[in-house]
């Protein structure tokens, strides 16, 4: 049983980092669907960061820095340049998964994957079988509960709701929605970065191109099967985290009657179904209109 | 005529920041970005050979990328069309299994039909659900990416496995000589028929039927056009599975043509690239085909930047990339300039 929670818990705690970042992107009212390419700048930044400074403190702060610089960019072009939402941050993830691979390529030469030393420090023997997981497993509880505070206890959180719901409202009581934004997508920068982080550093300690494999989209689709509460989207990422560990079991119990490569598609399943269940609930959720602006334009 | 001349010059000219900014970031990173602009160019459009090479690549691009301009006019967000490419090859692969040692002229449609249907068959799961219970297309689509881009491992390292085949990629058992349509170097007088075929056809169905006017406005407004008394949700099925099927068409030309055998992972950005065409044309059928052109050379030169200009083939991702990021940008300040440039006052 153990191993299963620890299986869940490594898989999952990188997914909610990333969810909380586009939770809040969310909220302020932008479709983030560059997290995975975030994600995969701040797993690649971490590990080279490891092995450039041999320091993790200024691994995950170099990553911090480039996907908070990401993010303002996300922020220029969909703000500022008015471009569609999606369709940049679908160019965001491109520049992410290729700019990684070509870092990589350039660094280290021609290696599909490069290994660090170390990684984000364990917890522990004094956690018995738990010491195994990292200390970003550890904070990730609060990390959700400080979030959930600020979006949803705040003058700051509620502020950002309302620019995300109704941008002239919470212009007509002196919010900026355009520097909300702004705001939100840097935190979800830094949330991106210690998602990667905890990916590639956490209990592997190595970074592969394109290692994250569709993570950051799903964390984009719990977002929405958690309709972008904090502690709803994180309930959907732990869920599609325990979809995916009870898949891997599965393929061990069962072994050649299951094709893995089918049963690897289990947590994409869950999202559609969980998609398509928070849409009935909730009437319909169709929260991007179609060529999807941001909504004060 | 002058907006659409202003429409055409804001693609180009983020095409080019795009180039530009990219040279730029080359150059930092260590590389030469003169020789790699250089090496794009010569590698897509001057060598000799190089316009039949960008054009093999072009035309499965231009197929998927009209599909995903019809759904994208009629305001559905389809992003699956690398999916429905996947599983029209997969499905083409199957009835190819199946009618093994039939005559050709027999085959050969047949097998096109199948992964016609295919495709289609993989837009119509997220159509249906966007259409009867409101799930939004974005993620059904980008999830039935996910999911096709694993069937197609199953099959290629399954049912469908090559027993010969050695290496790191599963494919499967190549398709019999009779059947191809075109040779590995991948541009025949089928595939151009096929491509010009689809290109006017659809030309027709979004310029000159009621279908396509009535799709354009229900992208634009559905609520007027329901209240006009057109079934939106027909409107809407009908383009995803328009662009379900033609995207499907486009892997089975890539399996009965140039490639001859599915792959797993095989051409990974061709659904992307096919959305940033369709984006850069504005969605329009004829710059389709202009956009597929220039998108088919950048893939065709990203065989030659390794050896001309020492870069990584990754590098056209990244070119892919930032024009995507900045292709649908709407700054007033462009528009002013190019309208300042063409009505001097």
């Amino acid at each position: 049983m153990n191993e299963i929670i620890i299986a869940i818990l490594r898989s999952g705690t990188p997914l909610i980092y990333v969810t909380l970042a586009g939770v809040i992107a969310q909220r302020a009212g932008v479709w983030n669907l560059g997290l995975e390419g975030l994600m995969i700048m701040g797993a690649c930044a971490t590990i080279v960061g490891i092995m450039l400074t041999n320091s993790i403190v200024a691994a995950i702060l170099i990553a911090i820095l480039i996907c908070v610089l990401a993010s303002v960019l996300l922020w220029f072009v969909i703000d500022r340049l008015k471009a569609n939402p999606i369709i940049a941050g679908l160019g965001l993830t491109g520049l992410g998964l290729g700019g990684t691979a070509l870092a990589v390529q350039s660094i280290f030469g021609s290696q599909a994957s490069v290994t660090a030393p170390f990684g984000i420090p364990k917890l522990g023997p004094a956690f018995g079988a738990y010491g195994v997981l990292s200390i970003a497993v550890a904070a990730m509880p609060f990390v959700v509960f400080g979030m959930w505070v600020m979006l949803r206890r705040t003058r700051f959180g509620l502020r950002l709701a309302a620019c995300g719901e109704h941008p002239f409202a919470a212009r007509s009581v002196g919010a900026n929605p355009s520097r909300m934004r702004l705001v939100a997508l840097a935190i979800g920068g830094v949330l991106c970065a210690i998602g990667g982080a905890e990916l590639a550093a956490g209990s592997l300690q190595f970074f592969a191109q394109g290692m994250t494999a569709g993570r950051g989209f799903m964390a984009f689709a719990a977002v929405i099967f958690g309709a972008s509460h904090p502690v709803g989207a994180t309930f959907a990422a732990l869920f599609f985290a325990v979809v995916g560990a009870l898949g891997i079991r599965a393929q061990l119990m069962f072994g050649d009657k299951i094709p893995h490569d089918l049963l690897q598609a289990l947590p994409y399943l869950a999202t559609v179904f969980g998609v398509w269940l928070s849409g009935k609930l909730r009437g319909g959720a169709k929260a991007a209109s179609s060529f999807a602006e941001l909504k004060d334009q | 005529m002058k907006d659409s001349l202003v429409t055409v010059a804001r693609s180009l000219i983020f095409v080019a920041f795009a180039l530009i900014l990219c040279a730029l970031v080359f150059q930092f990173a260590g590389y030469n970005a003169p020789l790699m602009l250089w090496a794009v160019a010569d590698g897509a459009f001057l060598r000799s050979g190089a316009i039949e090479q960008s054009l093999r690549w072009a035309l499965p691009l231009f197929i998927t990328a009209v599909g995903v301009g019809i759904s994208f006019r009629a305001g559905f967000f389809n992003i699956g069309a690398q999916g429905q490419f996947y599983v029209g090859a997969i499905c083409a692969a199957f009835a190819a299994e199946a009618f093994k040692g039939g005559p050709a002229f027999l085959v050969i449609p047949a097998l096109i039909i199948a992964g016609t249907l295919g495709g289609a068959l993989w837009a119509l799961w997220p159509g249906l659900l966007r259409l009867r219970s409101g799930t939004d297309e974005v993620i059904t689509t980008l999830m039935g990416n996910f999911m096709a881009g694993l069937l197609l491992v199953y099959v290629t390292s399954g049912p469908l496995k090559d027993p010969s085949g050695s290496g790191q990629q599963a494919s499967s058992r190549p398709l019999d000589a009779a059947y191809r349509i075109s040779d590995s170097l991948g541009i025949s007088p089928t595939i151009i028929a096929i491509g010009a075929a689809v290109g006017i056809l659809m030309w027709l169905l979004v310029n000159r039927t009621a279908f396509g006017v009535l799709a354009s406005l229900a992208g634009r407004n559905g609520t007027m056009v329901e209240w006009q008394g057109a079934r939106l949700w027909k409107l809407g099925l009908s383009s995803f599975i328009i662009s379900g099927a033609l995207a499907g068409l486009a892997g089975t030309i890539e399996f009965m043509g140039p490639n001859g055998r599915i792959a797993s992972g095989f051409l990974p950005a061709h659904g992307f690239t096919a959305i940033l065409i369709a984006l850069v044309a504005n969605l329009s059928v004829v710059g389709t085909a202009a956009a597929a052109v220039f998108f088919g050379g950048l893939a065709s030169a990203a065989l030659y930047l390794p050896i001309m200009a020492g870069l990584p083939a990754a590098a056209i991702d990244i070119i892919n990339a930032a024009i995507a990021l900045f292709i649908t940008a709407r700054s007033k300040l462009v528009d002013q300039v190019l309208r300042l440039g063409g009505r001097p006052s």
